[in-house]
């Protein structure tokens, strides 16, 4: 089976829904790949998927699609113990894919639900970057009648903060777009700060656009809540320590990975924010503390 | 509408245990015990299990879900009564999970395992019917009663390994559980205990006089004077009212300031909540969160013009964060406030947490 197919079939997954999550779209792609795959035995099908996570990860570079195929790789081998026969397994395979694929395309709601009650009338609140499940949480709270306030930082070098403020205004709703260097100023002016995250780690920390951990840093003097939004399939099993923890790869588009001569020169997109700044994660797993995302990741991987 | 005579007898217990919630329920004057609380509503879910009309689990599940919703709209803030609902509905989900055979307990709960390899959406209706479900809930029940009784015990327990000789304890307000534990620990060891009067109610006073009558050394101080004696204590062990999802306390008014003392200090601070306490509520529900009484204590209603021009209020409840707590103390052992999550995920189910 053609791996550039795929990589089409992802990249129109991205272009015909700008709403579906990156690593959604990765494994909708990984499934109808599962479904024209050839090969007779478990692990035939196993390193045809790796190579093909492999050629994703080399179209887009984030930690979300990464984290989609590890987790879709986890689903075959768990799916595929209950029966020994590899052609009874693959028709179980392809059914629960899209079983799983409904329930996930939900999780943005149930994230929203949860989270939409902290928001209180005459709240301040200050995101970062232009994130979906946090458009959804605040389109969420608009529609329960509260009155509230956004600033957005602008979050350069792709500017992303001002399409997430344009999404913002036609909702309805107030927002004042910031510099990112004038977040400490505005902090003391805020009530609470919400986030999406690319990836969630092992420690219960995030991964998010760069900007996220001074962000993070900032309102943790402050006292003020530093609150996380993320569906659980963007839970990844790795435990950085610090920024350079982070692997190379998720740092950078993956243009830049392939022409850049000294990575070291290039300005990184994505930085790590500790599990000590965050106050809680809203998943669709229920609102945890980041004590509790290990323990999610546990029962899953071991 | 009731039909036999039983069931009359089962709403007006009913209608008087709320009344009594209702009426109890004030922050001053005779407090009932949190203990006390659980243990009336465990019994009285005992006896509508036993008398109610039901014939499968899922009816017994809706009975008990819509008699907790009203306990829990006549006193909001007392949320032992909605825990102790959301432990029997577990207890039927357990017992009902077992007569069917399936050890469906774990997958019932959301994680990302079920995710991936749930066959289809299992809507469990607990539709079907067991002889024995019936009394294997009521004895289910009794243990949890059982339980409850010696929750105090098992607390005052492990006082010995946490209260050394010669220390300097303090404690704000009155608390049964921790009268409970510094007596248990007097019994073997000599230790100085400074009691916060917690105004404006002054339950201070009477746990000051109650634990000298056990023969300990007891100080009582002003609230205001927290800070200043601070730097002379060892440990600051408090009871609270609700221990809350995220590992915070809602305790007694006046806890925030002496946690905040407390961490200035680096002195640590032990909390001492039965298992009942723990609540998967969180703390943004400001309308339910606090609890407001009479400002005739804080200033009095004979203190005349002055009354028209300023503004009086008097809360019952704090918010303490999990950051400035060390260690909780309960039933089943110490745990630190981070692990707040997984005793939850074990005594309730995610579905219940919102009756």
């Amino acid at each position: 089976v053609n791996k550039s197919l795929l990589v089409k079939y992802f990249r129109t997954q991205i272009s015909q829904d700008p709403d579906v999550a990156s690593a959604a779209a990765a494994i909708r792609s990984l499934l109808e790949f599962l479904k024209r795959d050839q090969s007779e035995t478990l692990l035939g099908l196993r390193e045809n998927l790796t190579e093909a996570i492999r050629r994703l990860g080399e179209a887009d570079s984030s930690v979300a699609v990464s984290s989609g195929g590890e987790l879709f790789l986890r689903f075959i081998t768990l799916t595929s113990l209950e029966h020994l026969d590899f052609s009874q397994s693959k028709n179980l395979l392809v059914e629960r894919g899209e079983l799983f694929l409904n329930k996930i395309s939900l999780s943005r709601n149930k994230v929203a639900k949860l989270c939409h009650t902290f928001i209180k009338d005459g709240a301040k609140i200050l995101t970062h970057s232009s994130s979906r499940v946090v458009l959804k949480v605040l389109e969420n709270a608009a529609a329960d009648k509260k009155r509230f306030s956004v600033y957005v930082t602008e979050s350069q070098p792709d500017s992303a903060g001002k399409l997430m403020a344009e999404k913002l205004r036609r909702l309805n709703i107030p927002v004042t777009v910031i510099l990112d260097a004038a977040v400490g100023y505005i902090m003391e002016k805020v009530n609470l700060v919400i986030v999406g995250a690319e990836g969630v780690v092992e420690s219960g920390g995030i991964i998010n656009k760069i900007g996220t951990y001074q962000l993070a840093v900032c309102s943790k003097a402050h006292n003020k809540p530093f609150y996380v939004v993320a569906e659980s399939f963007k839970f990844v099993r790795l435990f950085p320590l610090n920024q350079q923890d982070v692997p190379a790869q998720f740092k950078y588009k993956a243009d830049i990975l392939k022409t850049a001569e000294d990575l070291d020169k290039e300005h990184p997109m994505i930085d790590y924010t500790p599990p000590s700044l965050i106050t809680l994660l809203f998943t669709d797993l229920g609102v945890l503390t980041p004590s509790a995302v290990s323990d999610e990741l546990i029962k899953i991987y071991l | 509408m009731p039909v036999t005579d039983k069931e009359v007898a089962l709403s007006e217990r009913i209608e008087a245990f709320l009344a009594e919630l209702k009426r109890g329920g004030s922050g001053a004057g005779t407090l009932r015990g949190s203990g006390e609380t659980a243990r009336e509503t465990t019994a009285l879910l005992r006896r509508i299990t036993g008398q109610a009309q039901w014939s499968s689990a899922g009816d017994l599940m809706e009975i008990i879900r819509k008699e907790g919703r009203r306990m829990m709209a006549t006193q909001p803030s007392e949320t032992t009564v909605g825990n102790m609902v959301r432990r029997v509905l577990k207890i039927i989900r357990e017992e009902y999970a077992r007569l069917r055979g399936s050890s469906e307990v774990t997958d019932q709960q959301e994680s990302l395992h079920q995710l991936l390899t749930s066959g289809g959406l299992s809507e469990e209706n607990f539709g079907q019917h067991f002889k024995d479900l019936r009394a294997n809930v009521i004895e289910a029940i009794n243990e949890l009663l059982t339980e409850l009784e010696a929750t105090t015990d098992h607390i005052a327990m492990q006082a010995l390994e946490h209260i050394h000789s010669n220390e300097v304890i303090m404690t704000i307000g009155r608390s049964r559980t921790v009268e409970a534990f510094l007596k248990d620990a007097a019994l073997k060891r000599k230790f100085h205990v400074i009691v916060a009067e917690c105004a404006p109610f002054c339950q201070g006073h009477e746990m000051a006089t109650s634990l000298s009558e056990a023969g300990i050394e007891t100080t009582v101080i002003a609230d205001a004077a927290i800070f200043a004696v601070m730097s002379r204590v060892n440990k600051v062990i408090i009871g609270t009212q609700t221990v809350l999802a995220n590992g915070g306390l809602r305790a007694v008014n006046g806890t925030h300031t002496l946690a905040l003392a407390a961490r200035h200090h680096s002195t640590p601070l032990i909390v001492c909540a039965p298992m009942f306490k723990l609540s998967p509520q969180f703390h943004n529900e400001e309308d339910t969160f606090h609890k407001f009484v009479s400002p005739h204590e804080v200033l009095p209603f004979t203190e005349g013009e002055i009354l028209s021009k300023v503004n009086v209020y008097c809360p019952v409840f704090d918010y303490v964060p999990p950051e400035l707590i060390t260690l909780f103390i309960s039933n089943i052992g110490g745990n630190a406030p981070s692990y707040t999550y997984r005793l939850m995920s074990e005594l309730y189910h995610p579905e219940d947490h919102e009756l």
